[in-house]
């Protein structure tokens, strides 16, 4: 049972996104600890031969000792001359170079006055990219702080960054790319599986999966063939089993039609001599005549519903005024009395052989259980011809309509009426080849109303003869 | 004495009281067990009507209706016991007058067999017809086109005169199957079509595209004298 609409494909991008975001994290991850990584390696070292610097320029700033106002200034020029940048804070702060003046912070200049060595780095968004390192001038409470640009570094890092988000950006897509390439690799045997089984559901009941290397779908797809072939075997069975219980039928009626000839030519010749006939024997003949037309009937339905099922009957339309063939019907088997014909129809192009039988076993139908007062209702809707025959019987009780059309049934089975069981069978089948549907709608109590929907323009093949 | 009738039909018990049956009407009967002794019966003896099975050994019905035929117009009545509407068709194209499927009544066999024999009989006041090329005299049941004359079976000669009657008017297959057959009650139009084929294949120059027995779509048939 089909309980929800599938979307096809949800599948898929559910397993890509997955994909991708295992791809994503896990290049993700690895590139930004590299990066971190190596983030970190370059500013130590940096640090570290910035400190190695300091200290020496420390003991070279010793040499500018006593500081008075002129040696400060020879100091910074002598730095600056040197391409060091440095910022020597005496009495007062000065810088060697204006445009690399960071102002020291509170952590280092407590780590300078502490004695040790300290350092800073500037904030990200200044203009240049500054570490900063100080210490005390040995033999002096002069300060120095040697400041090194780490612009370069710094560029440096930013390139690897966007190189690594790049890269990782061209993984995620690989990731998707090939994510949905196998998705849809991985689920085309679901798709097939599916189309398959649809077609086995359809009646193709020789649809077949197949079966690739030793994977799980392969060994699903065998299971499948196994299902479709039991089925088909099963299916097959039964269809051999019915077309011989058919040809049975068939070969039944069949033989049975030359005694059952003889026997009607032979009952309608006693039929003829009853009343030359002593009385006992004229009665034993009655019976028989009777009881000869009755088995007479049973063999004819039996054959033409062999006929029907062998499918070689073939459908002749022609214009037909239904209404007029109803009443012919009623008055050639003296129903008239009975019947009430009602109502008119265009003419409809149909088969008048087919539908005088189909006619005919409705309104049997009704008098052999509707009592005498019978209705045939003839009329016209849109494309179709309906025709109602509804009677005032006893009605059949809702559990055996479904039944009503089959071979044999029978409502009440102690009831043995005159039909051969065969009458309602016979209607449905010739209203198939009508192209029509015939139904019932009965009330216990009510009576029953039988149905036939015909298409007005044939429906079925054509014939023009 | 209404007439000799030859039965020819392979089972016992059918062809003893299909006799029986005819003989209380008042016909003469023959019988014959197959095919071979149906020809032999038939040679021996012409009848004024032949019931003959479709189903017999040896030679079928078809085969003898054919050979009857290459001699004889007597008419012929076929008693079909195959349930295809083929056999039916096959064997009004062998030149089968009417057929009868089995089981059959004695008193409808019988009534098809004096309606069958009644068109071999022209009422006495029939005058010579008539129309276009044809000329239908039924008094002595020959039928001339231009001078030449055919050789038709009892039912094309009844059918060809139906419609030379009125030349232009449009018969249904029902009209024709109630005048020609006497069938009075939906009958087998394929009766019709049949009847009308082989009439063709003997009037008409060309019976692939007729000029005097029209068919008139949807309606029926009519004799075209224009």
């Amino acid at each position: 049972m089909v309980t929800g609409t599938v979307a096809p494909g949800r599948l898929r991008r559910r397993l890509v996104i997955a994909f991708v975001l295992v791809a994503g994290v896990s290049a993700g991850a690895l590139a930004g600890g590299s990066y971190l990584m190596l983030r970190q390696a370059r500013y130590d070292g940096s640090l570290q031969r910035a400190a190695a610097d300091a200290r020496y320029q420390l003991v070279l700033a010793a040499q500018f000792l006593p500081l008075t106002d002129a040696r400060r200034a020879d100091l910074l020029a002598s730095f600056e001359q040197n391409g060091r940048h440095v910022l020597l804070v005496a009495d007062d702060t000065r810088a060697s170079n204006p445009r690399y003046a960071p102002t020291p912070g509170r952590a280092l200049r407590a780590s300078v006055a502490a004695g040790q060595l300290g350092f800073q780095r500037s904030a990200s968004d200044a203009r240049s990219h500054l570490l900063v390192v100080g210490g005390r001038i040995p033999g002096s409470t002069a300060e120095l702080y040697v400041v090194t640009v780490e612009d370069d570094l710094v560029d440096g890092l930013n390139q690897l960054r966007t190189a690594l988000a790049v890269g990782w950006a061209v993984v995620a897509l690989l990731a998707a790319g090939v994510g949905n390439t196998l998705a849809r690799r991985t689920l085309e045997p679901v798709g097939r599986a599916s189309r398959a089984a649809r077609a086995v559901a359809e009646g193709l009941l020789d649809t077949r999966l197949p079966v690739r290397g030793r994977d799980e779908f392969s060994a699903w797809a065998a299971s499948f063939n196994e299902m479709a072939e039991a089925l088909e075997t099963k299916i097959e069975a039964l269809s051999r089993a019915q077309a011989r219980e058919r040809r049975f039928t068939a070969d039944v009626a069949h033989e049975l039609r030359t005694p059952v000839t003889a026997l009607v030519a032979a009952a309608s010749l006693l039929a003829d001599q009853l009343d030359t006939l002593p009385a006992d024997a004229r009665r034993a003949a009655e019976l028989l005549v009777t009881d000869v037309v009755r088995l007479r009937r049973l063999v004819e339905e039996l054959m033409e519903i062999s006929r029907l099922d062998a499918g070689r009957e073939a459908v002749s339309t022609q214009p037909v005024d239904v209404v007029a063939l109803l009443r012919g019907i009623v008055d050639a088997r003296g129903w008239a009395d009975r019947v009430t014909v009602a109502g008119a129809a265009p003419a409809t192009a149909t088969d008048p052989r087919r539908l005088e039988r189909v006619l005919a076993n409705l309104v049997s139908n009704a008098i052999e259980h509707g009592g005498h007062e019978v209705r045939a209702d003839v009329r016209h809707a849109g494309e179709s011809v309906i025709v109602e025959v509804t009677d005032r019987g006893a009605g059949i009780p809702a559990e055996h309509l479904p039944h009503l059309f089959d071979r044999f049934y029978k409502v009440d089975p102690s009831r043995t009426g005159p039909g051969s069981g065969l009458g309602l069978a016979i209607a449905l089948e010739n209203t198939r080849l009508l192209g029509g549907h015939l139904t019932v709608h009965s009330e216990v109590g009510r009576g029953t109303r039988l149905r036939l929907e015909l298409p007005a323009d044939g429906g079925g093949d054509r014939c023009d003869a | 004495m209404e007439g000799r009738v030859l039965v020819v039909e392979d089972d016992a018990s059918i062809r003893e009281v299909t006799a029986l049956g005819l003989r209380r009407s008042g016909f003469r009967v023959d019988t014959a067990v197959d095919g071979p002794a149906a020809l032999a019966a038939w040679r021996a003896r012409p009848v004024d009507l032949i019931v003959l099975d479709v189903m017999l050994p040896g030679l079928d019905g078809f085969e003898v209706c054919r050979e009857i035929r290459r001699t004889s117009q007597v008419p012929i009545l076929m008693l079909t016991a195959r349930t295809d509407t083929i056999d039916v068709v096959v064997g009004l194209e062998c030149g089968a007058d009417d057929y009868l499927r089995k089981p059959f009544d004695l008193p409808e066999l019988v009534a098809r067999v004096r309606a069958v024999l009644r068109r071999t009989v022209a009422p006495a006041s029939d005058t010579t017809v008539t129309a276009g090329p044809l000329e239908i005299d039924p008094a002595r049941f020959v039928a001339r086109k231009a001078g030449r004359e055919l050789t038709l079976t009892a039912t094309e000669f009844r059918l060809l005169l139906e419609l030379a009657r009125r030349p232009g008017q449009v018969f249904t297959r029902e009209l024709l199957l109630d005048r020609v057959w006497g069938h009075s009650y939906l009958g087998d139009s394929r009766l019709v079509d049949v009847a009308v084929q082989r009439l063709r294949a003997k009037v008409e120059d060309d019976p692939g595209a007729p000029t005097l027995i029209r068919t008139v779509r949807g309606a029926g048939y009519k004799l075209s004298t224009g």
